[in-house]
């Protein structure tokens, strides 16, 4: 997963490989990017499109089991979708600047599609970008804590409420399609810790408006 | 360790071995951020990831209506002028008038009509 804040010498490398005409494509291959059959083709066109296999699934999809995709489609909807990047990535960049700002954040991205009229992408996005926020949280966490060891820490005297497991997502906590790891997503007792830490800040336990024990993030905030 | 369908449970999110619970490359898109202006500096990790959601879901929409617009020809086969039309019906999707006009045949003035 890239992580951080584009590297100098990424940027550099993008730079290059995107420009220069001759050099051949040993970033590309460096990175492993999805071995494309592409990757000896200097300049190569069809790096400013998303690999048109996962276009035609993600069309394939939606469609109906007998619809059938002329290539002309296929290629057209390929480049949209990059003319769609291009295009809130633009309006984003363009507000970073006002703000004097060098990095483009989710935050902005998720402001330019709302502003570009992607208000209807709105909630799916910022349920999946909090979900991969709190995904990425536990697995750099320190993992194995019992939930039993947490009440010890946290506990305020006697009169603080353990919470029930209605406080967390019900979710199938054994393997699972698409669970197969202890420590999934959901895990209830890293939920449980965000919960103790938000009672700790003095939110009302119970009733705090992070039910689901997500570290705090307001995606309208800067909507309003 | 791979990770099937980690948070693309509730959404749904193909899965490749290469590009991890992401449906498209987010190395790609970064690279397609770049490239859409000079000025673009930095990106931050989660920008990329909040795009291959949001081009999946972009996708989703201009095929849904593209395939009405097929649907409305009485076809089965999806073309580009379906596309092109579902484009020119939709306002959010203005920027994208000049790409699918580009290409299109010179003597297509009606985008939906069947060519024999």
């Amino acid at each position: 997963m890239e992580r951080g804040e584009s590297s100098e010498q990424n940027t550099k490398t993008n730079t290059r490989s995107s420009l220069a005409m001759t050099i051949e494509e040993e970033t590309e291959n460096s990175k492993g990017n999805n071995g494309d059959t592409s990757s000896r083709r200097p300049m190569n066109e069809q790096d400013q499109f998303m690999p048109i296999a996962n276009v035609i699934r993600i069309m394939r999809r939606l469609l109906p089991p007998h619809a059938k995709i002329a290539d002309d489609a296929k290629e057209t909807i390929q480049q949209c979708v990059s003319e769609y990047i291009s295009f809130i990535t633009a309006e984003a960049n363009d507000r970073c600047r006002r703000e004097q700002r060098k990095t483009i954040t989710a935050e902005d991205v998720l402001w330019a599609m709302s502003k570009l009229g992607f208000d209807n992408y709105m909630q799916p996005l910022t349920l999946y970008l909090n979900r991969y926020r709190q995904y990425e949280s536990e697995r750099t966490s320190v993992r194995g804590e019992p939930f039993v060891k947490r009440t010890v820490d946290y506990a305020q005297g006697s009169s603080f409420p353990v919470p029930s497991p209605a406080y967390a997502p019900v979710l199938p906590h054994g393997p699972g399609p698409g669970h197969g790891h202890p420590q999934g997503l959901f895990n209830p007792a890293a939920m449980v810790n965000e919960f103790y830490r938000n009672a700790q800040r003095g939110l009302p336990g119970g009733s705090s408006s992070n039910v689901h024990g997500l570290p705090s993030f307001d995606p309208y905030g800067q909507f309003k | 360790m791979r990770q099937p369908g980690t948070y693309s449970g509730i959404l749904s999110g193909g899965v490749s071995g290469k590009t991890g619970p992401h449906s498209l490359p987010l190395a790609r898109i970064k690279k397609i951020m770049k490239k859409s202006s000079d000025e673009v500096k930095m990106i931050s990790g989660e920008a990329p990831i909040v795009f291959s959601k949001a081009c999946e879901l972009f996708i989703e929409e201009l095929t849904r209506r593209s395939w009405m617009m097929t649907m409305k020809g009485k076809r089965r086969t999806l073309h580009k002028e379906d596309v092109a039309s579902a484009v020119v019906a939709t306002d959010v999707f203005d920027f994208l008038v000049n790409l699918v006009s580009e290409c299109a045949k010179p003597e297509d003035s009606s985008p939906i009509k069947e060519r024999v």
